[in-house]
């Protein structure tokens, strides 16, 4: 199995466009408009999503002029170029109706080739990467559904005649049951992670970036202290946002595409704070998040928050701003409460160094918890995701993940004990 | 830092449900002078029942929709002051979709509160018994009563007397959330259930430590220092002691709930009464007597018609009990929430989305009528607390773990989805697929309960504000 990968390209739009690729965004995104990119077709697309990075003018922190461009973000399984390929050969007219907009789209008669290296050269690498559990790909989702699927009709059918049975038998049953059916034998298999490049590469950096801080501890000792006192001026210079929601025709905007489904996307981009300090502080802190995001929280939650399918930080011109993109469960409401009830140390760590964030101290504490101010403050950030797809949007994270434990639960060689039994029973 | 409610210019709502005004009456209308309306609530605002005292024998409130507020002369600075779900109301799209008000239940096919039937003010009318309220509504809410308050009557909701059980038949109302502040000083009430005042009122701290926002006016719009002022002087506070009022109109389709149970449990087409119960209670998560399935899963106990001192996540965490989708384990799911974190952070993350419930039943069990509930409650927050619990937790398919239940007693699911209740049972669930909608929306409104400062007020303003410029010069 392949592991996933945080695809994203950003195109600039040409000057005088935004407008017109926004409303075409907004067909787009209208399944009953014909207009929409056949992601399901590629079969390898957990989301994907496009939107606008409205142009700036001057700069939001004094530097020069940012032009309007258009992103393209997809969770993909790899490799990404058969992704890409996938994309250009199944979505050609609507990327060709899409990348008119932006400059130096290879349309017409180009080939293929050329398109998809036009869209490798604007690749941007995320900072961040999470994946709420790596290695498991679209074709697996999909697989453990339908699997779930027949086992529970094939139980509704026993439902009275197996009342107060045993649930080694029960087990044994649902076992033979998948075995005679073709279609779903994969099952008595288990499910295999990433590639073994994947996986050694992987172990390399796990067991790098550990080595590497303990071999700079030395200067590291030094440099803390120092950096601690450079951190609490800042943090007291801070000017935090008033805690003002956005307006209401942009909140009705937001609101429009949300809710849809029982899974949302959120996107949303921020100003980092000026400064050499500020820019270090954020590149530590991101690479720290991504060490954790890769290393400890890749199976299942993002220290104990269990509804985020995909999210990626991405630092943008010239680290000027950061992108933050995540597809999750339930209401932004629910999903910025859990937030604050379960990682506002982390969200602290990585938004403190963007402008306007409510007063954090010593870089986690306080900050998230002031819940009007955080609330606002992500909403005034937020962008409009404006074309948005899931592979599963009918699944949560903990569907998905339990689906999994259903399989892992048939594949054993031996029979489950009685409580090994019916804890697996107590799944369905 | 507890600080001391300000009880005498709280209206009562919040601090009591009226158990022994037994009767009530709910006046919904439409402002169509503002003038007489005005002089109407000038006169209204010292009859309005404070949280002061509680021993009453009749009782009367009144809250405001934001188009009443805007009615009534409220600055459009001032309006957009409040939160954009109470501004924007509860029939827009986005409100639609989370409040699950779709097909028979859309705002269109309302009686009252919908696109075509919008209400600005509510009066509610509480006494003993019938013949206190008909004198009350006669003073209050007679037809030539209304007339010259410049009121033209929408719908008026009466209710059934107060029996403590709703049309489907269950004991009801036994769940509430305990106010902090109102209990004894000295002695902290139940974690379980205790919660701080400014979840439901604005002005005081929330379950966050925080103060809610509050819509303000500004201090020159308020020559008779009617209203405490914010930090900001320039600045007074209109929200301070209101609270929101969500009022909705749940039509219960009793028979059809108990025509399905019996279907659903017929396995070999056989009637079975007993079992046909089992199964109610376990939608609703209580017997019909109101014993916790929790405490007592296999028949109802009298002296545990009341128990409200129980939790899941050491007693039923598996919902062997209480089913994870039963319809009060979503409505409050205690300190089961989250079983990763464990059922502390569980009990503090629940307690962030508390109503305080202040609904009555209507209809006439001997009368093939209409029955349902007006549902009411409370809060600081639309967004954070009536829409969260809504939302996330009654609507939500895919609550506590589940795929495609949704709250099996009042969701409004339309087309496929969400037809499923999942009953956990030993060695395996059973599965009740293909529920119908047991309740219809027939209106709804969000309404702001102001303060009694802030009812004087308004009753105060001056007419049409944003056509006189001369009243913005001091």
């Amino acid at each position: 199995m392949p592991h996933q990968v945080a695809l994203m390209i950003r195109a600039p739009i040409k000057p005088g466009r935004a407008g017109a690729l926004k409303r075409l965004l907004t067909e787009m995104a209208d399944p009953a408009g014909g207009r929409t990119i056949p992601f399901e077709r590629l079969g390898t697309t957990h989301f994907a999503r496009l939107f606008v990075l409205d142009e700036v003018d001057g700069g939001p922190d004094g530097g020069p002029p940012i032009p309007a461009s258009l992103v393209y973000m997809s969770d993909v399984d790899a490799p990404v170029w058969r992704h890409l390929a996938a994309l250009v050969r199944v979505g050609g007219a609507q990327l060709d109706d899409l990348f008119a907009h932006c400059e130096g789209w290879p349309s017409g008669s180009a080939s293929a080739w050329a398109r998809i290296a036009w869209l490798r050269a604007r690749r941007i690498r995320a900072d961040v990467v999470y994946v709420n559990t790596v290695g498991r790909s679209v074709a697996q989702v999909h697989g453990e559904r339908r699997l779930r699927q027949a086992i529970e009709e094939f139980l509704d059918g026993k439902q009275p005649e197996w009342r107060g049975g045993d649930p080694v038998q029960i087990h044994a049953a649902v076992r033979r049951f998948v075995a005679g059916r073709p279609d779903l034998r994969w099952a008595l298999e288990p499910a295999r992670g990433p590639g073994l490049v994947f996986r050694v590469r992987s172990t390399f950096h796990k067991i790098g970036g550990p080595v590497l801080v303990l071999l700079l501890s030395p200067l590291l000792l030094v440099l803390l202290p120092v950096w601690a006192v450079l951190l609490r001026r800042h943090e007291r210079r801070d000017v935090p946002d008033e805690p003002i929601p956005p307006s209401r025709e942009r909140l009705h905007e937001l609101a429009d595409l949300e809710d849809h489904v029982v899974q949302n996307p959120f996107t949303a981009v921020g100003v980092a704070k000026p400064g050499r300090f500020r820019f270090l502080t954020m590149l530590a802190v991101l690479r720290a998040v991504n060490y954790a995001t890769r290393h400890i929280f890749n199976h299942g939650s993002l220290t104990r928050v269990r509804t985020i399918h995909f999210a990626r930080w991405v630092a943008i011109d010239d680290r000027r701003r950061l992108i933050f993109a995540s597809s999750y469960d339930g209401s932004l409401e629910s999903y910025m409460d859990e937030f604050i009830d379960k990682v506002a140390w982390g969200l602290n760590a990585v938004f403190s160094n963007g402008v306007g964030y409510p007063r954090t101290r010593w870089l986690v504490l306080d900050g998230a918890n002031d819940e009007r101010a955080f609330k606002a403050f992500l909403r005034n950030r937020q962008l409009p995701t404006q074309v948005w797809y899931s592979a599963y949007d009918d699944l949560s994270t903990v569907n998905i993940e339990n689906n999994a434990a259903i399989r892992a639960g048939l594949t054993g060689a031996g029979a489950p004990t009685r409580s090994q039994a019916e804890a697996w029973l107590a799944r369905l | 830092m507890a600080a001391t409610l300000e009880l005498d210019d709280i209206q009562g709502l919040f601090a009591r449900g009226y158990g022994t005004l037994r009767a009530a009456s709910f006046v919904l209308a439409r402002i169509d002078d503002p003038t007489a309306a005005r002089a109407w609530l000038t006169a209204l605002a010292d009859e309005v029942a404070t949280a002061e005292r509680g021993d009453r024998s009749e009782a009367v409130h009144v809250a405001l929709t934001s188009t009443g507020l805007g009615h009534l002369g409220l600055p459009e600075g001032s309006l957009a002051g409040f939160p954009d779900e109470f501004t924007g109301g509860m029939t827009t799209d986005h409100r639609r979709r989370i409040l699950g008000d779709v097909g028979e239940s859309a705002p269109e096919r309302w009686r009252w509160g919908g696109p075509t039937n919008p209400v600005d003010a509510l009066l509610l009318l509480y006494a003993t018994d019938q013949a206190g309220l008909n004198a009350l509504a006669d003073r209050h809410a007679g037809p030539s009563g209304l007339r010259a308050a410049g009121l033209a009557e929408v719908q008026r909701l009466d209710t059934a007397p107060l029996a403590g059980t709703e049309p489907f038949g269950f004991h009801d109302g036994i769940s509430q959330p305990l106010i902090a502040e109102l209990g004894p000083p000295d002695q902290p009430g139940p974690p379980l259930h205790t919660v701080r005042a400014g979840e439901f009122v604005l002005g005081y701290q929330n379950q966050y430590g925080q103060v809610a926002e509050s819509p303000t006016v500004a201090a020159a719009d308020d020559p008779g220092q009617l209203l405490p002022r914010t930090p900001d002087p320039a600045l007074a506070d209109l929200g301070r002691n209101g609270s929101y009022l969500v009022l909705r109109q749940l039509a219960q389709d009793v028979d059809g709930f108990w025509r399905f149970v019996d279907q659903a449990i017929r396995s070999d087409g056989q009637a079975d009464p007993d079992a046909g119960t089992r199964l109610a209670a376990k939608m609703v998560g209580r017997w019909p007597n109101g014993t916790p399935l929790t405490l007592s899963p296999q028949h109802p106990a009298d002296d545990l018609a009341d128990a409200n001192d129980f939790a899941y996540a050491d007693a039923d965490a598996a919902g062997q009990g209480c089913p994870l989708g039963a319809h009060i384990r979503r409505a409050n799911p205690r300190d089961a929430l989250d079983p990763d974190t464990g059922p502390d952070q569980s009990l503090r993350s629940a307690n962030r989305h508390r109503l305080l419930r202040r609904g009555r039943a209507y209809g006439d069990p001997s009368d093939p009528g209409e029955r349902g509930i007006h549902f009411i409650c409370l809060n600081a927050n639309i967004a954070r607390q009536f829409e969260f619990v809504q939302h996330t937790w009654l609507n939500n398919p895919k609550f506590a773990g589940l795929y495609d239940d949704t709250d099996p007693l009042v969701a409004t699911h339309q087309g496929d989805a969400g037809r499923t209740f999942t009953v956990q049972a030993h060695p395996f669930r059973q599965r009740v697929t293909g529920l119908p909608a047991f309740v219809t929306v027939k209106g709804g409104a969000y309404f702001f309960l102001p303060g009694i400062r802030a009812l004087r007020f308004l009753a105060r303003l001056p007419a049409a504000p944003d056509k006189d410029p001369s009243r913005r010069t001091p």
